[in-house]
């Protein structure tokens, strides 16, 4: 958290939701501003310049994926949505378009709040990778190019190297296939989803300690992959 | 054509008789007046006409009778058939070849102005059937269309037959007319391999089939009340232009049908989607709202005291599985709508897996959880979010129904043409007889008993894989304990090409 609270804005038209967001933020020792339509949020979005935005795909007046398109042209602020089950494509739109994270409704505290420490701790996409990560018993040096696995160093292909980056660099966002498949094959790329789902198996095979339940490259089924340190 | 054309032969050779009478009764004042030579060409002239009008055998009979009627009234010796003079004789036989050739030529004629005739009708009549058939909307009318075409032009009946939804032919139209009874087996067969005329029935059908370009669209049975048959030889052209008519109006009617019903099942699923989307909106949202505020209550600091934090967890718990009720039951109208669109997608078993046991995080960590997947497994193609729906509600039954601490094993095993995965737990197992009926909706393993659900999660985890064209079973096994396989046929995987060098460090 930084030395000032954070900024977090909801934008969701069920009142009784945003009181509990609200209060839950609170303790979290975060500024709430509530907004009952996309209109009313995007204006305090502009005039607060807001840390979190927290953003209900179903509101009345606005499309959400065109909501998080308007956002985007002028600011990099992370974005949660929160989604209905059924709503798989819109969630997947909402994504592409530049979400960073979805909740699911309906969804605890607990879940919240971890998604959102994870994204307001997440440093500002300007300021790059740190040169050194580690997670689990796994050390990167992005310097050198090197892993290390338990004081053993792993042997990446190239891409699976790229795959590892991308995830790395957008620690707590949601990846979703297409931009996995866009950020490590190139925009160009005509591969399908399978190539992807098998690299993946890769790197859990030589990252995790258990690739069938991994604990750091997770799966959001349906929907594409999270990297959580 | 004539005033005489349709009078019986009788009339027709009675008129021709009488014609030479009359003639014979003009001539009879004139021999004052005219040679023989002259009076020969009125009787000449009356030939030609009964040949015109009367065709060719009156005009035959009438040029002998002429030849007889002038020898008799006005060759001398009158009133006697013989004859002073040879050279008549001469007479005779060229008027009487002038009038045969002439009955001849003539007849012809008019035989050929009459099927010019009858041909023009006919035609008229077959476009005029075109015409009606474009504006024709109903299988029925257009069977109408064609029965009055040709009960018109050949005086026969036709029955039409088309295919059923199941491809069976049936009958359009009222109930075939007494005495007219065609053969379904005969109507098979004609539409299976072409036109086929039954001859040993009174009165005998011939069966033609309806042919589009490649495609056969019914069968046409054709046949007189009066058991003619030679009509069918004569017009079997026409016959088989009238089918082709017929047929594409059948198929024109199809594909409105078949566009009809695709407009009205469009319609019918966008309504149900929407409805189950508002739906589970509706529901939801006071859901998440509820989860949230007691979630927040119990979580709130400073703590509440114990007992109130304790309700308000129970609060929370009961929203979530109300929720998950919701969603069961959503899930299961949505997947006995019967029209799951199945996003499949290649990918290894091991992700769904894993994304499962995340997935059920906390309710399964009281269990001993064991994953057993060999390494070669191969890919398959699945929808994830429903196979994961269904390891979901395998392992969530695994945890519901046997004691915190034992053990439940997720196994993939390579089955030749498929894979199967099960779940096994170590609880009491599931008695014989319900082995198959658990996975009915609203059928539970233990009747009226405490543990939450209401029996949907099963039949959704088999609507699910039936939806992959899977198999889904359940059985108990040595040393106690239910197991559920389900399995996912394997496909051809897609090619995959690996890259081939190892890289980071080095480069």
């Amino acid at each position: 958290m930084n030395d000032i609270a954070p900024a977090v804005i909801i934008i969701e038209d069920e009142s009784q939701i945003r009181r509990f967001v609200r209060a839950a933020l609170e303790d979290e020792g975060c500024r709430v501003h509530e907004a009952g339509t996309a209109s009313e949020g995007l204006e305090k979005a502009g005039r607060i310049g807001p840390d979190l935005v927290i953003l209900d795909l179903g509101l009345p007046d606005r499309d959400g994926v065109d909501v998080i398109r308007d956002l985007r042209s002028w600011s990099n602020v992370p974005v949660i949505i929160l989604s209905a089950r059924a709503e798989e494509d819109e969630k997947i739109a909402a994504l592409d378009a530049g979400a960073d994270d979805y909740l699911t409704k309906p969804f605890g505290v607990g879940e919240l709040l971890a998604r959102t420490r994870a994204l307001l701790r997440r440093k500002p996409r300007s300021e790059g990778l740190s040169p050194n990560v580690a997670f689990g018993n796994v050390k990167i040096d992005f310097s050198r190019r090197t892993i290390d696995r338990d004081g053993e160093q792993v042997h990446l292909t190239p891409i699976e190297y790229r795959l590892l980056t991308t995830l790395v660099g957008n620690t707590g966002r949601v990846l979703t296939h297409r931009q996995l498949l866009k950020e490590v094959w190139g925009p160009e790329s005509i591969q399908s989803n399978h190539y992807l789902r098998i690299y993946v198996a890769h790197l859990r095979r030589k990252l995790e300690m258990d690739p069938a339940q991994p604990r750091h490259i997770l799966t959001e089924t349906g929907v594409g992959y999270r990297f959580q340190a | 054509m004539t005033i005489f054309e349709n009078r019986s032969p009788a009339a027709r050779f009675l008129l021709a008789a009488a014609a030479c009478a009359v003639t014979t009764a003009i001539a009879s004042p004139l021999i004052e007046y005219l040679d023989l030579a002259n009076i020969v060409m009125l009787f000449l002239l009356t030939v030609v006409l009964i040949s015109a009008r009367l065709g060719r055998g009156p005009a035959v009979m009438s040029a002998f009778l002429s030849v007889a009627l002038f020898d008799f009234f006005f060759v001398p010796p009158r009133l006697s058939f013989t004859v002073n003079d040879a050279q008549y004789l001469l007479t005779f036989a060229v008027v009487l070849i002038i009038a045969l050739i002439t009955a001849h030529l003539t007849a012809d004629l008019r035989q050929q102005a009459v099927s010019a005739f009858t041909r023009e009708h006919r035609t008229r009549a077959l476009y005029e059937m075109a015409r009606e058939l474009t504006g024709a909307l109903t299988l029925d009318s257009a069977s109408d269309i064609v029965h009055r075409f040709v009960k018109k032009v050949m005086s026969a009946d036709i029955e039409l037959f088309v295919p059923d939804e199941d491809g069976e032919l049936q009958r359009i139209g009222a109930p075939p007319k007494k005495g007219n009874r065609y053969d379904i087996r005969l109507v098979r067969l004609a539409h299976a391999q072409g036109d086929y005329a039954d001859l040993d029935v009174t009165p005998p059908i011939a069966y033609f089939p309806l042919k589009v370009s490649a495609n056969t669209r019914g069968v046409m049975a054709v046949s007189r009340a009066d058991g003619a048959v030679g009509f069918l030889a004569d017009n079997h052209d026409l016959l088989e232009a009238v089918a082709s008519l017929a047929a594409m109006v059948v198929e024109r009617l199809h594909y409105v049908d078949v566009a009809n019903t695709a407009r009205v099942e469009m319609a019918s699923e966008r309504l149900r989607s929407s409805i189950l989307s508002a739906l589970s909106h509706d529901i939801r949202t006071p859901l998440t709202a509820m989860t949230g505020l007691a979630d927040s209550l119990a979580v709130a600091q400073p703590a509440l005291p114990v007992g109130q934090r304790e309700t308000a967890e129970a609060v929370r718990d009961q929203a979530m599985r109300l929720s998950g009720l919701v969603a069961n039951l959503l899930d299961m109208a949505r997947l006995n709508a019967g029209h799951v669109t199945l996003r499949k997608e290649w990918q290894p078993l091991e992700e769904v897996v894993g994304s499962s046991i995340k997935l059920l995080g906390h309710s399964l960590s009281g269990h001993q959880l064991r994953v057993e997947l060999p390494d070669d497994l191969p890919m398959l193609e699945f929808d994830a979010v429903l196979i994961e729906r269904v390891l979901c509600n395998l392992l969530a039954n695994a945890s519901k129904y046997s004691v915190a601490g034992s053990a439940i094993e997720i196994a993939g095993r390579d089955a030749g043409d498929s894979v199967e995965v099960s779940v096994r737990d170590r609880g009491p197992g599931i008695r014989d007889v319900q082995r198959t009926e658990i996975f009915e909706m609203f059928v539970r393993g233990e009747k009226e008993s405490a543990k939450p659900g209401i029996g949907l999660g099963l039949a959704i985890c088999r609507a699910i894989v039936d939806a992959h064209r899977g198999r889904i079973w359940a059985e108990n096994v040595g040393g106690g304990g239910a197991c559920f396989t389900f399995s996912l046929p394997k496909g051809t995987p897609p090619r995959f090409e690996l890259e081939e060098s190892t890289a980071n460090g080095s480069v």
